[in-house]
């Protein structure tokens, strides 16, 4: 059956757990590539070098009633007292959802910006920015 | 083994110059004597870019067979790969061979993908 994806689809998965009031994701893969011309040819040619991964999240602010703000803990991989160490990597799970089905991208990121504010007359909201770390563990799109 | 024959990236040639030594008079009258009839010292430079790690350590083992830049030799055609003037301009002229004028330099670029860079000097 044919499927229009949309933001109704959308999901977005930090360490396992499905956040709440989400608002978008992207994700952008890069792949380097490494030129082989050599003198005499016409035409450059390449080979792949190493690939990239990294984007971005918008987050509502948002306090479910139980002390749950999924907003406050992904700004907390930024805003805190202590520094940023190897081990703070996030097991981050990109998500389309089409019945029972998924359709994931997995991989593991270091939360590299945060932003939030507030405004008269705006929803205040959590903007994040990733930047994968090592290959994706898993693509099933 | 012989040289590689890979066709280069990059290649810079100089070429040289005749052996004379200069006297300069007080007046500034100039004197030049000429002690050679033929032309050496040319340097040929060669970047070979993101080329396989197994084609890369053969500069290395041809590095050793030279020992070093003790021993003389001749490039193959390759090396010209790209230049459509006279074949002799850029390569050792008559009497000279090359030796190498330092070791390969080898920049790993990424897993199994290398650069090389070959400095060679031509030397009668």
């Amino acid at each position: 059956m044919a499927k229009v994806y949309t933001g109704k689809d959308g999901r977005l998965l930090l360490d396992g757990t499905e956040q709440i009031k989400v608002s978008s994701w992207t994700l952008t893969g890069s792949l380097e590539m490494l030129e082989t011309t050599t003198l005499g040819e016409s035409q450059r040619s390449y080979t792949p070098g190493v690939q990239e991964f990294n984007g971005s999240a918008s987050l509502l602010y948002y306090n479910d009633g139980n002390g749950r703000n999924d907003a406050a803990t992904a700004l907390k991989k930024v805003l805190r007292v202590a520094g940023v160490t190897e081990s703070d990597t996030v097991a981050l799970t990109l998500r389309l959802v089409e019945g029972n089905t998924n359709h994931d991208v997995q991989l593991n990121v270091y939360i590299t910006s945060v932003s939030f504010g507030a405004s008269v007359g705006e929803v205040s909201r959590a903007d994040i920015s990733f930047q994968g770390t090592g290959a994706l563990t898993a693509v099933t799109i | 083994m012989a040289y590689p024959a890979l066709a280069p990236a990059s290649r810079s040639f100089s070429a040289g110059d005749y052996q004379y030594k200069t006297y300069k008079a007080q007046n500034g009258a100039e004197i030049r004597i000429l002690y050679g009839d033929k032309r050496t010292g040319m340097t040929l430079e060669l970047g070979y870019d993101n080329i396989p790690d197994t084609d890369a350590d053969d500069f290395v083992a041809h590095y050793d067979e030279t020992k070093g830049g003790f021993t003389t030799f001749t490039l193959p055609t390759e090396f010209r790969s790209g230049w459509n003037g006279n074949s002799a301009a850029i390569d050792a002229s008559v009497g000279n061979q090359w030796r190498y004028d330092g070791p390969p330099q080898i920049t790993s670029v990424r897993p199994g993908i290398s650069s090389v860079t070959v400095k060679l000097v031509g030397v009668l």
